[in-house]
C-alpha cells in the first residue's frame, strides 16, 4: 500500500511527472467527463459511526441510505411509502403500530431480513444512546407477531413515529453485524450499495459498489457511490468546479461561481431557517426579555429583506415564523407578522418601560459572526445594546441548551411539525432551556400529540402562539445551494432534508 | 555514539511522559461538554450522564490519566470517542501522507535554501539583494494564502493538478504526486526564506573565519572551500533551523490539509482537539513527540558528525 | 627632528558607523519607513478611523471601495479601512506580546545556560525540549478551549511555545564563543561574567536574535490569521486574520476584500524581515574603517635607501605599494603607503613594526588575500618577473595559481586557522593532492615526513587528530608543515610565534630556522618582536604607520639603527617589560634606557595613533578593547 518504494517514487520523480497527472486529477475512477456510472458526492463531514443507531439527519443521514434500507421511505415531496415495510396501521389508542414486512430481502452478509431483525434493530437503537435517540422517546418495545409482522408499542402517541421510521430509527442493519459490534466501522445493510472497505478511508472517503440482486432495482441507479469528505467550503467549491465530485452543497456566496461554471442548482430548495431564538422568555438572565413587547420590538427592529439581500444574496425567503411551508403548522399570514418598523420597535420598548434600552449578551461563533453583527447593529439602532461573546465552536450548542445565554443564533431545520415542536417549543424541547410554557400552549400541544382531525388546526395555533409571543426572531428561510453537474446527473430536492435522499439521484441521460 | 543515543532515547522517554501528562491535563480542563458533543444537541441529562460514565469523564484527572497511560504502555490507545475508530488505525491511515508531505517539503526547502543562502553569501551585491527581497515576498504571504492562490490558478483554472487530494489506499504514485505537489510548493515557498537567511548568515560568518583565508593560501579553490569546508561548518545553523521548521510543520500542515482535503495527521489533530476526542488527541501527541525526539536526535548526531568540536559539549 | 604628528584618536569602534551603514542600505530605509507608517496608523486608529469598527451598515455589505468607505465594506457592512486600522493595533500588539514573552523566556535562559553550562543548562535544555516537543496546534487549541478565545491569551501561549527557538539560538551562539580566546582573555584581565556577557557575547548573539525576532513577528501574525481562518479565533475582535477569513469566504463576490488584509500582513511581515536582514548586515559585516581625517605629517628623516638588488637573484619585488580601505568620506584611507621591499632567493626578510603598522596588510597584498573591501591604490608586485600587481591592478588568476604552490603562508593564530571539522591529515594532504598531483597515499607519506621534519614526535597520531585535539604549538608546527608541503619558493610568516606560549615560541622558532636552513626557502617574516628578527632574519625592514622607515641587514639595524623609530623599537625589547604597553611608556621603575624628549614624544604620538589593522576578531578584541 504505502510502501517505501512508493514514497521514493513520489520523492524522486518530481517535476517531470507533474504534467502527466492531468488524467489522474479530474476523474479518479477512470471515467471520462460525462459518464456517471459512479455517483460522486462532496460531503460536509464524515460519518462518525456506521452504526445506524448513530445516524442523524440531513447530511448525516443520507450516507446511511446508501447502504441501509429503512422501514418506510419518504418521497421527495414528503409522502411516506413502503420500503422494507409493506403496510402499517395504528390501533385506536395510537400506541400500537402494526407493521407488515417484506419477506424477500436479505442483508449483504446473507442474514435474512425479518421481524426478528426489526426487533433487534429497534431495541438496539433505543439502547444505543445515539444522536437521534429522541426519535424513539416513546418507543417501549417490539413484538414479533410472525416472520413478517411486528407490533411496535409506544408509551404515548407520537405523531412523528411513522416519519421516524423513514429516518434514522427506521434504518435496518444486519442483526449479525449488530451482535458482533463491527457496525461502527463496517456497515452491513440491505441497501442498494455495499461498503467497499478496501477503498474507503476514514474521514476522507467512503466508497460503495452496487449490490448484486438488490430487491428494488429502481432505486439502484448507479454502479457505485463515492462520498468524499470535504469539510472546507473552499475544498467543496474547488472539487465541484474541477469535476472531482458531481454534487455538493455550497453557500450563497459561492453560488454565482457555480452558475458561471455551468453547474446547476436545485431550485426552490429550502430546509433551514436562520435567525435568533429568544430563549429567556422568563427573564431569568435578562429581565427585559420577559416582556412580550420587548421581544416583539426586537422582531420589528430587524430589516429582514435587507439582511436577506446583503448576507444571503437574496437566496432565501424572509419570514417571521419558524414553521416551514411543508409542515402542517404553517400559516401563510404569519410570513410577515413583523414587518421592518424601527419606530414601532422603539415605541414598544418605551411602553414596556425600556425607553433607554437594555443590555443583551449574544453568544457568537465564527459561522454566525456576520449575522450576529448585523442583528446587533439593528437592535442597537433601537436602543438595545448587544455584547458579543465568543464561544468555542463545539461548546456552542452545549452552552445554549444548558441555559447559559438568553438568546442565540442558529440555522434550524424546518421539519415535521411534531419534530419541530419537540425541538423548539415544548417544555422539554432541546432549545427551550428555560422551560417556557403556559397552560394554553400545553393544551394545544396535547391536541397535536393526540393526532386526528384537530391536529393540524392545533398545530397552526401553536405556530400563532409562539409567533405572536415572539419566542423567536427568525430572519429568513435559507435556500439550499445544492450544486450539481447537469451533464452527469439529475437530482430532486428532498423536502425538509438538507441534502437529497440517495434515491433522488439519477444519471443524466 | 551509542551511549549518547541511548541516553537521548532515555531522555526522550521521560520527555514523552512529561508531555503526555501536560497535554492530558490541558485537555482535561479544556472541554467540559464532550459527552454532549458526542450525543448531539437532542441529548437528555440522563443520556449525558450515561455517556460520561461510559467514557470515564466523571473521574478525577489523575485517575483518568493513569488509566489511559496504563493502556497506552501496553500499546492500547483506545478508540475514538466520536466514531469508534481505533486510534492506532487512525494514525496508521493518516501518518504516511502527512509525513511524506513534510519530508518532501523539508528536503526541497533544504536544497533550495542552501543554494540560495550560499549564492547570496558568496556573491554579495545585487544577487544578494534580489535573493533577499524575493525571499521576503515568499515569506511575507501566509502559507494558506499561498495555497489558495495556487489552487485557484493551477487546480481550478488550469486543471493541472487535482483540487482536492485523490490519495486513497491503493492509489499509485501519480495520485500522491498530483495531490501533494501544490501543498509542497506552498510549504516550500513559505519556509525556504527563513532557512536561506540563516544559512546565508552562517555562511557569511564562516567565510570571515581565519581558516578560510588559510585554506585559500594553501591553494584550495573557492568552490571547494565553500562546498566542502564552509557548508560543513555552517551546517549546524542550517540544521537547527530546518529541524525547527520540520517540527513546526507538524502544526503548519493543518491548514493546508484542510484547504486541500488531505487525509492527514494535522486535520485529524485539529478536529479531535476541537471536539474533545481525547483518545485520538493523545495518540497524535505521542506520535508527534516521537517524531520530535527522533528529529532532534538525528540533528544532534549530524551536528556531532559534522563538527567534532561540538562533541566536546 | 620630526614634527609632532597630530593624529586624533580613532573614532570609537562602533555605533555611529553601524547606524550610518544601516541607513545607507535602501531596503533598510524603506522597510523602516513602511513599518513606521503601519505602527503610526495603528497607534492613531481611534483618531483617523472614519467609523466605529463594529458599526455595520447592513444595507451596504461587500461594497466596492469608494464613497464613505475608502476600502469598501466587509460581509456585515463594516468599514474595511477602519477595521484594518484597529486590526493593526490588535495584530501588532499581540504579536509584540508573543515576541516579548518568547524573548523574555528564551534569551536569559539561553545566555545563562550557554555561558555557565552545568545543571542550569541541563535543566533548561530539558524544559526547552519539552516545549518544542509539545504539539503546538493542540496546545493552542486546548488553551483556547480552556481559557477563552482571546487573541492575547493565544499569543502568550504561542510566545511560550516559541521561546525554545530563542533559547537554542542564544545558547548555541554563546557556546560557540564561550571558548574563544578573547573571552578567556577578558576573564584573565578580570572582567566580571556579567560584563563579559554584556559586551562580548551579546554582540555575537545580537544578529541571529534580531533576525529571529523579525521572523517571529511574522510567524505570530501568520498563526493568528491561520487560526482565524480555521474559524478558531475570536470573531468579535477586528483583526487582520479575521478580515482574511471574511474575505476568503466572500472571495467569489468581492475578491478585493481579501486584498487588503493580505497587503497589510504582507507589507508588515515583509518589512520586518527586510529590517531584520538590514540590521544584521549593518552589525555583522567587517566594519568599514573610519580613519582619522587629518593626514599625518611626514617625518623629515628619509628612510634608508634601498639597496639596488641584483636582478637575477630577486624573488619578490614590491614597489611603491599602497593599500587602502574605504573611508567615511568616500575616499580611501591608506594603511600601506608607498611600501617597497625586495626579497632574494633563500633570503629571510624581517618586516617589523608595531600592531597597526601595516605589515600584515603588506603580507596579505603579496598573497592576494586582502579582505574584499581592501583596495590596492598603487604600486607593483613582481614575483619572479611575473607581475602580480601592476599599477594598482591585481592579477587575481596569477596570484591564485601561485598560492600554496610557490608562495605559502604561515598564519599567526594556529587554532583558528585550521578547519575544526576536518582531521589534520586531510587538511595537510589535500593541497598536495590538488597542487602536486600526488595520490592520497603519496600525500599522506609526504605529510608524515613533513610532520616529522617539524619536530612532531608522533606524526600518525597528529594526522588522525582533529585540530582541537592538539596543542597550540603542535598546531603551529602543522601549519608550518603545511606551508612547506608544496615546496614553495617564498613563505610569508605572519607573526608565527606571537600567539604561542613563551616556552613554545623558542621551539617553533627553532623549527622555522631549521626549516629555512634546510630547504633554502625565502621567508618574509612579519613580526613586532625584534628578538625574533635577531634570531632568524637576514635583512630587516621597519614599518611604521604604513611606511617603510628603514631597511638594512640585520646587523646594521640591530647594531646601528639610523631611524629614531627603529631605535625606539629596539629600546622596547620585551625583556623586562609588560608586553603590551604602548611604546616607550612603561612602569615608572622600568630599568630601560631613557629616550630623549623628542623621541619620547614621538613614541607617545605613535602610541596614540591607532590605525586599525584587520586582525582576527579574537586577537583584535583582546588587544583593542580591554587594554
Amino acid at each position: 500500500m504505502k510502501s517505501t518504494s512508493l514514497k521514493v517514487a513520489a520523492l524522486s520523480v518530481g517535476l517531470l511527472l507533474l504534467a502527466g497527472c492531468t488524467a489522474g486529477g479530474s476523474n479518479g475512477s477512470g471515467n471520462g467527463g460525462g459518464s456517471t456510472e459512479i455517483l460522486k458526492i462532496g460531503q460536509i463531514g464524515d460519518v462518525s459511526s456506521w452504526d445506524p443507531a448513530q445516524a442523524h439527519v440531513g447530511h448525516a443521514l443520507m450516507p446511511y441510505q446508501v447502504v441501509y434500507d429503512s422501514l418506510l421511505r419518504r418521497e421527495p415531496d414528503g409522502t411516506l411509502v413502503p420500503m422494507l415495510a409493506t403496510d402499517w396501521a395504528y390501533d385506536d389508542s395510537r400506541t400500537v403500530l402494526t407493521v407488515d414486512l417484506r419477506d424477500d430481502v436479505t442483508f449483504s452478509d446473507g442474514t435474512p431480513f425479518n421481524a426478528e431483525a426489526v426487533k433487534v434493530n429497534l431495541d438496539h437503537f433505543k439502547g444505543a444512546n445515539g444522536r437521534q435517540a429522541v426519535q424513539l422517546t416513546q418507543y417501549q418495545s417490539t413484538t414479533v407477531v410472525d416472520d413478517d409482522t411486528v407490533q411496535i408499542t409506544l408509551a404515548q402517541p407520537d405523531p412523528a413515529m411513522e416519519y421516524y421510521l423513514s429516518q434514522a430509527a427506521g434504518l435496518m442493519a444486519s442483526p449479525a453485524a449488530i451482535a458482533d459490534g463491527s457496525l461502527e466501522t463496517t456497515p452491513v445493510g440491505s441497501g442498494p450499495y455495499v461498503f467497499d472497505t478496501a477503498n474507503s478511508v476514514r474521514d476522507s472517503q467512503a466508497v460503495f459498489t452496487a449490490r448484486e440482486g438488490y430487491w428494488s432495482p429502481d432505486l439502484q441507479k448507479f454502479s457505485g457511490v463515492e462520498l468524499r469528505n470535504l469539510e472546507e467550503l473552499s475544498a467543496r467549491v474547488n472539487a465541484i468546479l474541477s469535476g472531482q465530485v458531481d454534487f455538493t452543497t455550497l453557500d450563497a456566496k459561492s453560488a454565482a461561481q457555480a452558475e458561471r461554471a455551468k453547474l446547476a442548482l436545485i431550485p426552490d430548495y429550502q430546509v433551514d431557517w436562520t435567525g435568533t431564538s429568544i430563549l429567556d422568555r422568563g427573564g431569568q438572565i435578562v429581565p427585559a426579555l420577559a416582556d412580550v413587547r420587548v421581544r416583539q420590538a426586537m422582531n420589528y427592529a430587524v430589516d429582514r429583506e435587507t439582511l436577506l439581500q446583503e448576507l444571503q444574496l437574496g437566496y432565501g425567503t424572509a419570514t417571521s415564523q419558524v414553521f416551514g411551508p411543508d409542515s402542517s403548522a404553517y400559516v401563510p399570514d404569519l410570513e410577515d407578522r413583523y414587518p421592518y418598523d424601527p419606530a414601532k420597535a422603539k415605541q414598544l420598548l418605551a411602553e414596556a418601560g425600556y425607553a433607554d434600552g437594555f443590555d443583551l449578551t449574544l453568544p457568537v461563533i465564527s459561522a454566525f459572526s456576520t449575522q450576529v453583527t448585523a442583528i446587533a447593529q439593528q437592535l442597537g439602532d433601537v436602543g438595545i445594546r448587544v455584547t458579543q461573546e465568543t464561544v468555542p465552536g463545539p461548546d456552542y450548542v452545549a452552552n445554549i441548551v444548558q441555559g447559559r445565554y438568553p438568546a442565540f443564533n442558529f440555522n434550524l431545520a424546518q421539519t415535521e411539525t411534531w419534530v419541530a415542536i419537540n425541538q423548539l417549543v415544548s417544555p422539554t424541547a432541546t432549545f427551550n432551556p428555560f422551560d417556557t410554557t403556559s397552560p394554553e400552549l400545553e393544551a394545544l400541544l396535547a391536541k397535536v400529540q393526540a393526532g386526528g382531525a384537530d391536529a393540524d388546526a392545533a398545530a397552526q395555533d401553536v405556530n400563532r402562539y409562539v409567533t405572536d409571543n415572539a419566542w423567536f426572531l427568525p430572519l429568513y428561510r435559507i435556500d439550499q445551494i445544492a450544486a450539481y453537474d447537469p451533464t452527469a446527473l439529475t437530482v430532486q430536492a428532498q423536502v425538509q432534508m438538507a441534502i437529497p435522499s440517495i434515491y433522488n439521484f439519477a444519471p443524466a441521460k | 555514539m551509542l551511549m549518547f543515543t541511548l541516553r537521548r532515547l532515555g531522555a526522550g522517554v521521560v520527555l514523552l511522559i512529561a508531555i503526555t501528562a501536560l497535554t492530558y491535563t490541558l485537555l482535561f480542563f479544556s472541554s467540559s461538554s464532550i459527552a454532549r458533543n458526542i450525543l448531539g444537541e437532542q441529548a437528555t441529562q440522563d443520556q449525558i450522564a450515561l455517556k460520561e460514565a461510559e467514557l470515564g469523564l466523571d473521574q478525577p484527572l489523575p485517575v483518568r490519566f493513569f488509566a489511559w497511560a496504563q493502556a497506552a504502555v501496553r500499546g492500547d490507545f483506545g478508540r475514538s470517542w466520536f466514531n469508534g475508530e481505533s486510534v492506532t488505525d487512525a494514525l496508521v491511515n493518516r501518518t504516511p501522507v502527512t509525513l511524506t508531505l513534510m519530508l518532501v517539503s523539508i528536503v526541497l526547502v533544504a536544497i533550495v535554501a542552501t543554494a540560495l543562502g550560499v549564492l547570496a553569501a558568496v556573491r554579495r551585491g545585487w544577487v544578494d539583494r534580489v535573493v533577499q527581497v524575493g525571499a521576503v515576498v515568499g515569506d511575507a504571504i501566509p502559507g494558506f494564502v499561498l495555497a489558495i492562490i495556487l489552487v485557484a490558478v493551477f487546480a481550478v483554472q488550469l486543471a493541472i493538478f487535482p483540487a482536492v487530494s485523490t490519495i486513497q489506499p491503493g492509489a499509485g504514485a501519480a495520485a500522491w504526486i498530483g495531490s501533494l505537489t501544490l501543498p509542497v510548493i506552498a510549504i516550500v515557498l513559505n519556509y525556504v526564506t527563513s532557512s536561506a537567511q540563516q544559512i546565508r548568515s552562517a555562511v557569511i560568518k564562516q567565510l570571515e573565519q581565519d581558516y578560510v583565508r588559510t585554506l585559500r593560501s594553501r591553494g584550495i579553490g573557492e568552490g571547494e572551500i565553500v562546498l566542502k569546508h564552509v557548508l560543513r561548518s555552517a551546517a549546524p545553523a542550517g540544521l537547527t533551523v530546518l529541524s525547527l521548521q520540520f517540527i513546526g510543520l507538524l502544526g503548519g500542515v493543518v491548514i493546508l490539509e484542510r484547504v486541500f482535503a488531505i487525509p492527514g495527521l494535522g486535520a485529524l489533530a485539529v478536529g479531535a482537539t476541537v471536539r474533545g476526542d481525547i483518545p485520538i488527541v493523545m495518540g497524535v501527541v505521542i506520535l508527534t513527540v516521537l517524531i520530535v525526539i527522533v528529529v532532534n536526535l538525528l540533528v544532534d548526531l549530524a551536528n556531532g558528525a559534522l563538527n567534532p568540536k561540538v562533541r566536546l559539549s | 627632528m620630526t614634527d609632532v604628528i597630530r593624529t586624533p584618536t580613532l573614532t570609537t569602534r562602533v555605533p555611529r558607523g553601524q547606524v550610518r551603514r544601516f541607513l545607507r542600505n535602501p531596503l533598510a530605509v524603506i522597510s523602516l519607513a513602511v513599518l513606521g507608517v503601519i505602527v503610526a496608523l495603528a497607534a492613531l486608529a481611534p483618531v483617523i478611523a472614519p467609523f466605529d469598527p463594529n458599526f455595520a451598515d447592513i444595507g451596504h455589505t461587500l461594497a466596492d471601495p469608494g464613497g464613505a468607505n475608502l476600502l469598501g465594506t466587509d460581509s456585515a457592512g463594516r468599514d474595511v479601512f477602519t477595521r484594518l486600522l484597529y486590526g493593526a493595533q490588535l495584530t501588532l500588539l499581540s504579536a509584540l506580546l508573543c515576541a516579548v514573552v518568547a524573548i523574555g523566556l528564551g534569551l536569559p535562559a539561553g545566555l545563562i545556560a550557554g555561558f555557565y553550562g552545568g545543571p542550569f543548562d541541563s535543566a533548561s535544555s530539558w524544559v526547552t525540549n519539552l516545549i518544542i516537543s509539545l504539539p503546538g496546534i493542540i496546545v493552542l487549541l486546548s488553551v483556547r478551549a480552556a481559557l477563552g478565545p482571546s487573541v492575547w491569551i493565544s499569543m502568550v501561549a504561542f510566545g511560550i511555545l516559541l521561546s525554545p527557538g530563542y533559547f537554542r539560538l542564544t545558547r548555541t551562539a554563546v557556546q560557540a564563543v564561550r571558548n574563544e580566546l578573547y573571552v578567556d582573555a577578558a576573564r584573565v584581565v578580570g572582567l566580571s561574567d556579567a560584563r563579559i556577557i554584556a559586551r562580548h557575547i551579546l554582540s555575537v548573539v545580537r544578529a541571529p536574535l534580531i533576525i529571529q525576532t523579525a521572523l517571529i513577528f511574522g510567524v505570530a501574525i501568520a498563526v493568528q490569521s491561520g487560526l482565524q481562518f480555521l474559524g478558531l479565533g475570536d470573531p468579535s475582535e477586528a483583526s487582520w486574520g479575521e478580515m482574511l477569513g471574511d474575505g476568503f469566504q466572500n472571495i467569489y463576490i468581492q475578491p478585493l476584500l481579501m486584498l487588503w488584509p493580505v497587503l497589510a500582513i504582507g507589507l508588515t511581515i515583509g518589512s520586518l524581515v527586510l529590517l531584520g536582514n538590514a540590521i544584521r548586515d549593518a552589525l555583522e559585516d567587517k566594519r568599514v574603517v573610519s580613519a582619522p581625517r587629518t593626514r599625518a605629517a611626514r617625518t623629515v628623516v628619509e628612510p634608508a635607501a634601498e639597496e639596488i638588488p641584483d636582478a637575477a637573484d630577486v624573488l619578490l619585488q614590491v614597489s611603491n605599494l599602497s593599500v587602502g580601505y574605504p573611508s567615511a568620506d568616500g575616499g580611501h584611507t591608506p594603511v600601506v603607503r608607498g611600501v617597497s621591499l625586495t626579497i632574494r632567493e633563500g633570503e629571510v626578510l624581517g618586516l617589523v613594526g608595531e600592531s597597526g603598522s601595516g605589515k600584515s596588510q603588506t603580507a596579505f597584498s603579496i598573497l592576494g588575500l586582502l579582505p574584499s573591501s581592501a583596495r590596492i591604490l598603487s604600486g607593483t608586485i613582481f614575483f619572479r618577473g611575473d607581475a602580480l600587481v601592476r599599477g594598482g591592478i591585481r592579477d587575481a588568476a596569477l596570484m591564485k595559481g601561485l598560492r600554496g604552490r610557490r608562495i605559502a603562508y604561515i598564519p599567526q593564530e594556529p587554532m583558528s586557522n585550521l578547519d575544526p571539522a576536518f582531521k589534520i591529515g586531510a587538511q595537510l594532504t589535500r593541497p598536495m593532492v590538488k597542487l602536486l598531483g600526488l595520490s592520497k597515499k603519496q600525500a599522506r607519506a609526504q605529510a608524515h615526513a613533513l610532520l616529522a621534519s617539524v619536530g612532531i614526535p608522533d606524526p600518525d597520531r597528529v594526522l588522525g587528530s582533529y585540530p582541537h585535539e592538539i596543542s597550540g604549538g603542535m598546531a603551529q608546527r602543522v601549519l608550518i608543515a603545511g606551508a612547506l608541503s608544496c615546496d614553495p619558493d617564498l613563505i610569508i610568516a605572519d607573526e608565527p610565534t606571537t600567539a604561542l606560549d613563551v616556552t613554545v615560541q623558542g621551539e617553533v622558532l627553532d623549527v622555522l630556522r631549521s626549516m629555512q636552513e634546510r630547504t633554502g626557502v625565502a621567508v618574509l617574516l612579519v613580526t613586532h618582536n625584534m628578538g625574533v628578527i635577531a634570531d632568524i632574519a637576514d635583512r630587516v625592514a621597519v614599518m611604521r604607520q604604513g611606511e617603510i622607515v628603514e631597511t638594512g641587514t640585520v646587523d646594521q639595524i640591530l647594531a646601528a639603527p639610523a631611524h629614531p623609530y627603529t631605535q625606539a623599537l629596539l629600546g622596547s625589547m620585551l625583556v623586562g617589560r609588560e608586553p603590551l604597553t604602548p611604546l616607550g611608556i612603561g612602569p615608572v621603575d622600568a630599568p630601560e634606557p631613557v629616550l630623549n624628549r623628542a623621541d619620547r614624544a614621538l613614541a607617545l604620538a605613535v602610541a596614540d595613533s591607532d590605525r586599525e589593522e584587520p586582525l582576527s576578531d579574537a586577537a583584535e578584541t583582546a588587544l583593542r578593547e580591554e587594554i
